[in-house]
């Protein structure tokens, strides 16, 4: 039985008690059976280049072990969270990409939850060897009317001058639970590209770290949708540890109705990480004076020698372009949609796949438009 | 009785209008009367209300009319949403349309005209009907694949304002200054798909400056709006008043 009861995506410095953001309280308890997760849920790669294999697979994982960089740092949406996906997991990949390779087909993972397996926890560890390149998909949706629950941790080790780029699409039902967390290494002039589509779960709550090397880069490009009753709670981080680091988070979203939004985007620039650039921005497009969004910025500089900004937060909807969007047919909704749409494109034309795509762009008309009249 | 058969049988009818943004009354006692089919010229010195009519004449919310009516085939507008105005045929050229990057312009105007006709096209035969709207307005092919109006230059906005006029084909449409700023060449391309819109059924209000634009459109009535109100409704000759004496006379 997994029961949580747990303080999440807590905030690396503890601001002040009356925002209310420092971590998030579950105000219920969840509680659900742990059984496996009997579906296929990853695609096996025809290339030499790349080992692909269920994480359970300790074989596999312990040909590769001695080159993983065993960093103990805490990371994740909480230590008990992060001990449960690591340790009593019913699924997950591990993938193996060698020296220099150039894999161009995007490595495909899907947890699609059903009746019968309504549980995934999963446990991801990515490794990019020196100078190669590759693309991980991840999709976490409901097939069924059911309360699915997802934890899942995911470890990315980007070797030097290595690009990994990840995807990930969570569109879970509105009963379900959605616990995700994220770290990358990215070591001297790698770079780990982050892409989330957060547009479902009753709750959401991921965590994303990067650590970065000398010359590592590291971005997120964000999008998410909170409609009804929805809770989010995105927490980011950028730590700066090399010279001449460049992070970047985009967040853009949407709310309606009576959803709930905590953002929480720190750039920290510890010591030694000279001539290190960061910059975050997060933009919302609030449709509802019932929805709370809350957004904490944060700078932490113990290094001065660094270049780091926030972009201001936009949130009501720009008058006149809703005017001439309407003047050519386009009720409200619709007119807004457009200009959500308008506003995620970018990040949605960075998922390689044309069907996710195309599924991202239904589930965001779903969630504005269609949900509206029901 | 008489009044509604008048009225039923009129295309436009606005009744002793009176509009106010923010807390100025801008325009205070408009009355123009339009039917099928006609070309109307609207002229008047800058900050006389032009943008104002056609903002209202179209629905903005921030202008808000406390007196008066607009009647549109029989149907009282002052109240009705932006887009149900559209749906019933109204159009405004803007005087400074808006950017709206994410949104490439086949696909804002294959929506708008779905929306607009409240049925699915596809996606080749609009792409066709498209593709000859643009040659007619001697726009880039590529264009279409382009984000509405981002980055595009004045003419170009003003033309992909017309290229929507022709895609959406309504019967009221009323064109904010789409002549301004455009050089000779772009006025007449501007003229030429102005005039393909034109038709025994389709109605035009121009707001002008100039009369470039005039000279190949041929326009059945010329007024003049000054201080809020219209001073003067004649034809075509009146343009002349314009070239030799402004508006000075007319105002108060
Ligand atoms: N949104 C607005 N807020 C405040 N004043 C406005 C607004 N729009 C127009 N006005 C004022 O209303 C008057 C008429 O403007 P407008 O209708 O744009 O004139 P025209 O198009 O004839 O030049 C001007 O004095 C202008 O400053
Ligand atoms: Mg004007």
């Amino acid at each position: 039985m997994i029961v949580i009861k747990d303080e999440l995506n807590s905030l690396p410095i503890k601001t002040y008690r009356w925002l209310n953001v420092n971590h998030l309280k579950l105000d219920e308890r969840i509680e659900k059976d742990r059984k496996p997760f009997c579906k296929r849920f990853f695609e096996e790669m025809d290339d030499d280049n790349i080992s692909i294999g269920s994480i359970n697979n300790i074989v596999t994982i312990n040909q590769h072990l001695s080159r993983i960089n065993n960093e103990k740092q805490e990371y994740g949406v909480s230590g008990k969270m992060v001990d449960m996906a690591e340790n009593f997991n019913n699924a997950g990949v591990y993938a193996y990409i060698k020296k220099g390779a150039d894999i161009e087909k995007p490595i495909r993972i899907e947890y699609g939850m059903d009746r019968e397996n309504d549980v995934v926890i999963d446990n991801n560890i990515i490794v990019a060897s020196e100078n190669s390149r590759a693309t991980i998909v991840v999709d976490y949706c409901t097939l069924d009317d059911i309360d699915a629950f997802h934890n899942g941790a995911m470890k990315i080790y980007a070797k030097p001058g290595a690009a990994v780029t990840v995807i990930k699409i969570q569109r879970m039902n509105d009963n379900s639970n959605h616990f995700d967390s994220n770290i990358a290494v990215v070591e001297d002039g790698a770079e780990v590209n982050f892409i989330q589509v957060e547009f479902g779960s009753k709750r959401a709550v991921t965590n994303y770290i990067s650590n970065l090397k000398d010359g590592g880069k590291s971005a997120i490009y964000s999008i998410y949708i909170g409609n009804r009753d929805r809770e989010l709670d995105l927490s980011y981080y950028m730590n700066h540890i090399g010279r001449r680091s460049i992070s970047n988070i985009e967040v853009k979203g949407a709310l309606k109705d009576r959803a709930k939004k905590v953002f929480k985007g720190t750039i920290d620039f510890k010591l030694g990480s000279s001539k290190s650039e960061g910059r975050e921005g997060e933009s919302v497009i609030i449709f509802d004076k019932t929805v709370k969004s809350k957004a904490v910025p944060l700078l932490l500089c113990t290094e001065d020698d660094v270049k780091g900004e926030h972009a201001a937060s936009s949130g009501k909807i720009d008058e006149d372009k809703l005017f001439y969007i309407m003047s050519r047919g386009f009720s409200k909704e619709e007119a807004m949609k457009l200009i959500v749409e308008a506003s995620f494109n970018p990040v949605i034309d960075r998922i390689p796949l044309e069907d996710l795509r195309d599924i991202v762009r239904d589930e965001l008309a779903r969630k504005l438009i269609v949900e509206e009249r029901i | 009785m008489i009044r509604s058969m008048v009225m039923e049988n009129k295309f436009l009818l606005i009744r002793d209008l009176h509009v106010k943004v923010g807390d100025k009354e801008i325009l205070r006692g408009l009355n123009l009367d339009i039917n099928r089919g006609e070309v109307h010229v609207i002229m008047g010195p800058n900050g006389a209300g032009k943008s104002t009519l056609a903002n209202v004449l179209m629905g903005n919310p921030k202008y808000e009319i406390t007196k008066g009516e607009i009647v549109y085939e029989g149907k009282v507008l002052n109240d009705m949403k932006v887009d149900e105005r559209a749906k019933l045929g109204i159009f405004m050229s803007f005087q400074y349309p808006e950017e709206i990057p994410g949104i490439t312009v086949e696909n804002f105007l294959r929506s708008a005209k779905m929306a607009i006709e409240d049925k699915p096209i596809k996606v080749m035969e609009f792409k066709k009907v498209l593709k000859e709207k643009m040659k007619l307005l001697e726009m880039k092919e590529e264009y279409a694949q382009r984000y509405l109006n981002e980055g595009f230059s004045g003419g170009e906005k003003k033309k992909s304002e017309i290229l929507q006029l022709l895609i959406l084909n309504p019967k009221l449409a009323i064109l904010d200054e789409t002549d301004s700023g455009l050089d000779v060449d772009a006025v007449k391309i501007v003229a030429k798909g102005v005039k393909e819109h034109k038709s025994e059924e389709n109605s035009i209000i121009i707001i002008t400056h100039h009369n470039n634009l005039l000279e190949y459109l041929n326009p059945d009535y010329v007024h003049f709006l000054v201080d809020g109100r219209i001073v003067k409704s004649g034809d075509i000759s009146l343009i002349d008043i314009v070239e030799k004496e402004g508006f000075e006379s007319f105002k108060n």
